[in-house]
């Protein structure tokens, strides 16, 4: 559905490249987050491969398109989700939507159907200027979904919603993943990346570090631990031990013979901790 | 389809706002000026102070064939309160100086008000003094026109008049020799400035009446200049929404989009340039010229504005940009009032055609094909501007 061979961008033209010759690929169906910190480059791709940003080298092809062509109609296709909300603050919720609806030449979706989906029902004929910025950012998302598109471009789609909000939102996504939608994910929020993506590409400086699915990678860079909360000479101490190393599998019985357990848990590397890992940077 | 829906959304968020109103408000501030504040016939200002030379018998004997016609009308005697002051007058002829003081004192003089008889209205208003330093002292002390009129018979008995005009020294060349040709009866000075004239026509003596003559700068001013700025404000409040960049992700246009925000201005100025236009003009234009005249114009105007626009990034940072357009192109409203400030370069300006357009169309539409050609060199100037204006759009708009 996505591929970009040898991409490269400066935004000045200046040889300072914003993105350097990336390539990747997305399958059709596919869940692929796009993760790095700010300034990594991941929204200049996005841009591209949206056609926001004018594509200057390598080769890109998205929903069968190519990029460095003007097609209008790759649109139907393609819905986008920005990270900051952008709605008409004059027009109310429905408003909103049905104008976008006519935008395209796809059919499109019932836009008060997408306003309940997103739990906004009963402000439908509310100006979207009165809403919160999570109700707004919730409006945002629903327009992406109007043309039902087999593309989805999703920025950021959880920041600063309420938990609740955030978890029906993630269930959105998985039931349109799951009906064959291919979403390109980006994020910095690890935890986000981790629950819905397929594969993950780490992008830092411009360059993509790394591209494996979440799984292999807690395989390939993960330690198996075990945390150990427990009592002794009255203090609460807390151990993280190895569970394939030895000496502190010999720990771990001599912790439960000996001292009064509080809690014990295993403990998996979070994606986090990984790109910590690989790229010796965090994600702030 | 896309367009119209494009065209419906930014007529209710227009609707919605306050530049939509701010627009109609003007337009009715305006027409109720013209209504109630500007008569149709404009009432003359100037004034002269005369001394006239002559034995009373013999100015009477002039004076009262003009008196009895109408032509002049006697008013009641003022008096005028001049201040102290020094005076010099220098001849022209000569090149004499001659100084003279003047004490503060009140002077009296009559009022004769001059009439055109055709029309009925009044040219100017004469006041009589009796003397030459009345006259002066008044003519200085007022900053207007002033002269000394001598009749006296010759030994024929006939009539022999001579005019010595004072004026203030800051008149063109061109008023001094209006005056030394007004009335000068010898053929060989004629002559020699008669050669000098530069004859223009100036068309149908059909003129607009002194209210009427306002119309065109008004429809020029809301038509096409508060065009560039409302659509570039308009343009700036979509790109503080963001909304931009989601209109770029949908199979419409931007061409669609920039097209839709030049649709609302022309509604706007349809209906301020109507509140205006009708209860001003009534029936006499054409309304289908005028519509025309107006909807080329402000396309091409409104396409300058986005075409500015494209060049910053914010309404405060364009200010400077939109405030120095604008009164660039406020430059023609001179020469619309003082016709005799007409130069080749000020009729480059497009306001200046639209000035002249509006007027033609208001007088009845004389002049159609100057109406047509206008209106086609702006369809075309503002195609090739929105061209322009698109691809640079296309390009710092979304970013």
């Amino acid at each position: 559905m996505i591929s970009v061979k040898n991409l490269s961008h400066s935004y000045n033209n200046d040889g300072i490249l914003a993105i350097n010759n990336i390539s990747f690929d997305v399958a059709k169906g596919e869940t692929f987050g796009f993760l790095g910190p700010s300034g990594s480059g991941k929204s200049t791709t996005q841009g591209i491969l949206t056609g926001l940003l004018k594509q200057q080298t390598g080769k890109v092809s998205v929903a069968g398109y190519d990029t460095m062509k003007v097609q209008n109609e790759r649109f139907n296709k393609i819905g986008v989700s920005f990270e900051q909300s952008n709605v008409y603050s004059k027009l109310t919720a429905r408003e909103n939507l049905k104008f976008y609806a006519k935008l395209f030449d796809v059919p499109t979706r019932d836009p008060d159907e997408l306003i309940r989906l997103v739990g906004l029902e009963g402000k439908e004929k509310v100006r979207a200027g009165e809403f919160s910025k999570g109700m707004k950012h919730r409006l945002t998302f629903a327009r992406s979904m109007i043309n039902n598109p087999e593309l989805w471009f999703l920025d950021e789609p959880t920041t600063g919603l309420d938990p609740t909000i955030a978890a029906t939102i993630k269930d959105i996504i998985r039931e349109r993943t799951a009906s064959g939608t291919t979403c390109f994910l980006t994020t910095h929020n690890m935890y986000i990346a981790d629950e819905l993506c397929d594969r993950v590409a780490f992008i830092i400086d411009g360059e993509i570090v790394l591209i494996d699915t979440p799984k292999k990678l807690k395989l390939q860079y993960g330690q198996k631990l075990a945390e150990i909360e427990y009592f002794k000479d009255g203090k609460l101490i807390t151990e993280t031990l190895k569970t394939i190393d030895n000496a502190d599998k010999s720990r771990i019985a001599d912790i439960i013979k000996n001292y009064d357990v509080q809690t014990m848990h295993t403990k998996e590397a979070t994606l986090e901790e990984i790109f910590i890992q690989v790229t010796g940077r965090g994600l702030a | 389809m896309k367009l119209l829906s494009n065209y419906i959304k930014e007529m209710k968020i227009a609707a919605r706002g306050f530049y939509f109103y701010i627009e109609i408000v003007i337009a009715v501030i305006i027409v109720s000026i013209l209504l109630f504040a500007i008569s149709e016939e404009s009432v003359s200002r100037e004034k002269e102070f005369l001394f006239y030379e002559a034995e009373q018998e013999l100015y009477d004997y002039i004076m009262d064939p003009y008196f009895k016609d109408g032509r002049l009308v006697r008013k009641e005697s003022v008096g005028f309160k001049v201040k102290a002051m020094d005076i010099e007058v220098v001849d022209q002829e000569t090149g004499e100086i001659i100084s003279h003081h003047f004490d503060e004192n009140t002077i009296a003089a009559e009022t004769i008000e001059q009439y055109d008889t055709k029309t009925g209205k009044l040219d100017k208003t004469i006041y009589k003094v009796n003397s030459y330093e009345d006259m002066l002292h008044l003519s200085y002390s007022e900053q207007s026109f002033g002269a000394v009129v001598k009749y006296e018979l010759d030994e024929n008995y006939k009539i022999i008049d001579s005019y010595k005009y004072y004026i203030q020294g800051y008149e063109t060349e061109r008023f001094m020799n209006i005056l030394y040709v007004l009335y000068n009866e010898n053929p060989e000075v004629l002559k020699e400035y008669s050669d000098k004239q530069n004859v223009r026509v100036l068309g149908d003596m059909e003129k607009l009446n002194n209210r009427e003559s306002m119309v065109p700068i008004f429809l020029t001013f809301l038509g096409s200049i508060m065009g560039i700025v409302i659509v570039v404000a308009y343009l700036f409040l979509d790109k503080n929404e963001r909304v931009i960049k989601s209109f770029a992700v949908t199979p419409a246009s931007i061409n669609s989009y920039l097209f839709s925000k030049i649709m609302v201005i022309l509604t706007t100025v349809t209906i301020s340039s109507v509140i205006i236009t009708i209860p001003v003009m009534g029936t006499k234009p054409d309304y289908l010229q005028l519509l025309l005249f107006l909807y080329m114009s402000t396309f091409a105007m409104s396409a300058i504005g986005l075409f500015l626009s494209s060049f910053f990034d914010n309404m405060t940072n364009a200010f400077g940009a939109l405030f120095g357009v604008v009164l660039i192109l406020l430059l023609p409203m001179f020469s619309y009032f003082i016709p005799s400030f007409d130069p080749l370069w000020l009729r480059f300006f497009p306001t200046y055609s639209m000035l002249q357009g509006y007027k033609t169309i208001l007088l009845g539409g004389i002049e159609l094909r100057y109406v047509l050609l206008y209106s086609f060199i702006y369809l075309i100037g503002g195609i090739i501007i929105f061209a322009l204006a698109n691809v640079r759009l296309r390009k710092t708009l979304t970013v």
